[in-house]
């Protein structure tokens, strides 16, 4: 019904064009290329290598992440942002910017911004280790043991200091440097004659020795004490920091080359696809030979594409044969493509099956439409997915996506009105049917879709049938359901005898065609088993309750938060306030779980109830060689 | 009469609590699977969400039904309803459909939507499997609120 229709093509052209030829397949993007039988063809496998494409791509995304830095920022901005566009034909221009000199650039700023960092870094921690020790009015050159004496620098906590100054050492002479809350640092001056005591002591009493580092011996110049020390830090610090500042400005001015380089990765993302896909080509010293599948009518474009080399190239297409798996397309009317989308999480049908897009397009609007049941959330989600895409332009998934529900929201503005409400406030002239006044008669309605839905579904099923040229099964066995289900029905509403004798019909010809044994005992019992399918078909029915259920969860939630706002209101002075806030709330939490109740459940009487009666999934998706984007837009 | 409003009452409670703790255990459930993916790919917050929301359906069922109960016996406001012994039973049993099924499938569709949650963690693009496969649980518990809802409407007062 549905389903495009697919050619194989094989093509035979002279090696020199191979790199061209397959440059214009990926900017038409209409053929899907399949690997070459090499051995059958007597044809060599072309090697490919792209290690070096890998290496410049990813280059080139740690490139645009530092860059990223400088990118202008903000929600809404983001939202609505465009990705920079460029024309299919003249992608390889942009490859013209000496970008390998640019990211070594780039690799080079960022690689020194990261050393002087390191380096203040490094700085501030030999100033903290300094701080304590600024009263040491020596040089710092002279910290160091002389023939008789050790001198020591360090630091001990302050109950072992009032320890130590309270026992009278001959040999040691205490200097305190500063004083914290717990800890005191110490020079200290001893005999070396006495090392053995004194270290013994120390460590008793928890001292922690400190040494000036090399980097600090190695700047600190003949009579330098500490205080002349951290003075050249610090200027050490404001110099690293108009570095980094003037790398930060050279980064800035390299961000204007951003976009540049996006659209050099997205050029060289399809280079390597180019490369990659030429290993599915099969080779001799002069010609290649590819294989693939289009979508008939995209042969007159890629005749007109090919139409420059058409003296060294050969193009033939045929129809699929009977053991070959073309990729399957969906084909719709506009009406119908967004619920492709439907479909396809499902899985598509198999070659040469229906297609259930359309068949279901219009329950799944009805049923959507009545599980949410609310106009006013209708008429916002349509508006939000109408205005994000109008002005946002989404591509791809979430375009469809965002397609379908805002028909979705039309759907629920249509039924909302019918029988629910506006905000959980139901308009009565305009009401047809209200749930919760009378949910009989919305349960029969529900129950009546569905059998609709069912009934069409066993169609669907007997139409297939014919295609596939089944025809006794189709006749009795589908067209005994037909007839038995609904003549069963109506007889159980008015006992009219003629209904029941056509409930009968239908049952017989179940019975008598539904067995393929050829016994007939077999044939008659299997025929008479298979009429206990009529249970599957009564849950199936009993299924659709559902939508009343939702339905009604809907609107009783909307009562229960306007009930909330008339209480809020209650409340002196800020009542408004509260029941402003209550209702904008909870109408936006109900919205939420009533689109996603109503979207999946909607899904699931499709996939279980409806596909079950006839629908065959198992197709492959086609996938045309064509460009990808990650940052830029192809046009 | 009094134990009759007592009864009804004590109906609407059960559905809200029982309809809670299922939807609390099913939510609790698909959260920690969900932060454990997160903890490796904080980006599928989003998709996750959804997951982890799921279960939650079958509490604002019971929250639902409950709502209905004080509604029928005027509990908001205006005159209050005084159901005899029989009718507060009969409001207290209309109401345990939609709170056992509640708590047995919101269990239940937290599991699914766990293990969901590690499917997405693998099969990104593949978001809206698991969530059919967790509405086919909730099935029995949108079955029970129907129920329960036409029963409270067909209970006169």
């Amino acid at each position: 019904m549905a389903i495009a229709e697919i050619q194989k093509v094989q093509i035979l052209a002279y090696s020199g064009l191979k790199q061209d030829f397959l440059s214009s397949l990926q900017e038409e993007g209409i053929l899907q290329i399949e690997k070459a039988d090499y051995e059958n063809l007597g044809l060599n496998m072309p090697s490919t290598e792209v290690s070096h494409l890998d290496h410049l791509l990813h280059r080139l995304t740690n490139a645009l992440e530092y860059l990223s830095q400088w990118e202008e920022k903000g929600f809404a901005k983001k939202l609505v942002s465009q990705k920079p566009q460029i024309q299919r034909q003249e992608r390889e221009k942009v490859l013209k910017l000496d970008y390998v000199k640019l990211l070594e650039k780039i690799e080079d700023i960022e690689k020194k911004k990261n050393d002087t960092l390191l380096h203040i870094r490094f700085l501030e921690k030999e100033e903290e280790f300094l701080s304590p020790l600024m009263c040491l009015d020596l040089p710092i050159r002279l910290v160091a043991a002389t023939e008789s004496t050790e001198v020591i620098l360090g630091s001990m906590p302050f109950s072992s200091f009032k320890e130590l100054s309270s026992k009278k050492e001959e040999a040691l002479w205490v200097h305190v440097l500063s004083q914290g809350k717990r800890t005191v640092h110490l020079l200290m001056v001893y005999l070396k004659a006495e090392r053995e005591s004194f270290e013994q002591l120390f460590k008793q009493l928890g001292f922690y020795p400190l040494y000036f580092t090399e980097p600090m011996l190695e700047r600190a110049v003949s009579q330098d004490t500490v205080n002349d020390l951290a003075e050249k830090l610090r200027k050490e610090k404001t110099i690293s920091g108009d570095k980094l500042q003037a790398l930060e400005n050279e980064g800035k001015d390299v961000a204007v080359y951003r976009e540049q380089l996006m659209r050099i990765y997205d050029v060289l993302l399809n280079e390597r696809g180019k490369f990659l896909s030429s290993k599915y080509l099969g080779e001799t010293e002069r010609v290649f030979f590819l294989e693939g599948w289009i979508k008939t009518q995209d042969i007159p474009r890629l005749e007109a594409k090919l139409q420059p080399y058409a003296e060294l190239i050969q193009c033939y297409f045929r129809p699929p044969l009977k053991d070959e798996d073309p990729p399957i397309v969906l084909q719709n009317p506009s009406v119908g493509k967004p619920f492709e989308l439907i479909t396809k999480l499902y899985g598509l049908p198999q070659q040469g099956t229906l297609d259930p897009t359309l068949p279901l397009a219009p329950f799944f609007f009805l049923f959507v439409g009545l599980t949410v049941s609310e106009a006013g959330y209708g008429l916002l989600v349509a508006l939000l997915s109408f205005l994000y895409l109008r002005f946002a332009k989404p591509k791809g998934g979430l375009k469809q996506f965002l397609t379908l529900l805002s028909v979705l929201g039309v759907a629920t503005v249509i039924l909302g009105t019918l029988v629910g409400g506006w905000f959980g406030f139901p308009i009565r002239q305009l009401m047809v049917l209200d749930p919760l006044k009378d949910p009989v008669s919305f349960l029969l309605l529900s129950l009546g879709l569905g059998f609709i839905q069912v009934w069409f579904g066993t169609l669907l099923n007997m139409i297939s049938g014919f295609k596939n040229k089944n025809y006794l099964r189709a006749i009795f066995v589908q067209g005994g359901w037909l007839v038995l289900l609904p003549s069963l029905v109506v007889y159980a509403l008015t006992k009219h005898s003629l209904w029941g004798i056509l409930a009968l019909v239908g049952a017989g010809g179940i019975v008598f065609f539904a067995s393929p044994s050829r016994n007939p005992f077999s044939r008659f019992f299997g025929g008479l088993y298979s009429l206990y399918d009529i249970s599957r078909y009564l849950a199936d029915v009993l299924s659709y309750s559902r939508l009343l259920a939702l339905g009604l969860a809907t609107s009783v939630i909307a009562m229960v938060v306007n009930t909330l706002c008339q209480t809020a209101l209650g409340i002196p002075w800020l009542g408004w306030l509260f029941a402003a806030l209550i209702f904008v709330g909870g109408h936006l939490f109900n919205l939420g779980i009533s689109f996603l109740g109503g979207f999946v459940h909607s899904m699931r009487l499709q996939f279980v109830e409806f596909f079950s009666k006839f629908f065959q999934s198992g197709g492959k998706p086609f996938k045309p060689f064509e460009l990808e984007s990650k940052y830029v837009e192809f046009m | 009469m009094a134990l009759g409003l007592t009864l009804a009452i004590l109906g609407g409670a059960l559905a809200v609590i029982l309809g809670g703790i299922g939807s609390a255990i099913g939510v609790g459930l698909a959260g920690q699977a969900s932060s454990g993916v997160m903890s490796e790919d904080p980006e599928k917050f989003g998709s996750l969400l959804l997951l982890v929301a799921l279960p939650g359906t079958q509490g604002i069922y019971g929250f639902l039904s409950s709502f209905l109960v004080i509604l029928k016996l005027g509990l908001t406001g205006g005159t209050l309803a005084a159901p005899n012994v029989f009718q507060g039973w009969q409001i207290m049993i209309a109401c345990l459909p939609v709170a056992f099924t509640g708590l047995v499938s919101g269990i239940h569709q937290g599991k699914v939507c766990a293990s969901g949650v590690y499917m997405v963690a693998k099969q990104p693009k593949d978001l809206m499997k698991p969530v059919i496969m967790a509405a086919l649980v909730e099935t029995y518990a949108v079955l029970g609120l129907l129920i329960t809802i036409l029963l409270l409407n067909g209970i006169s007062l």
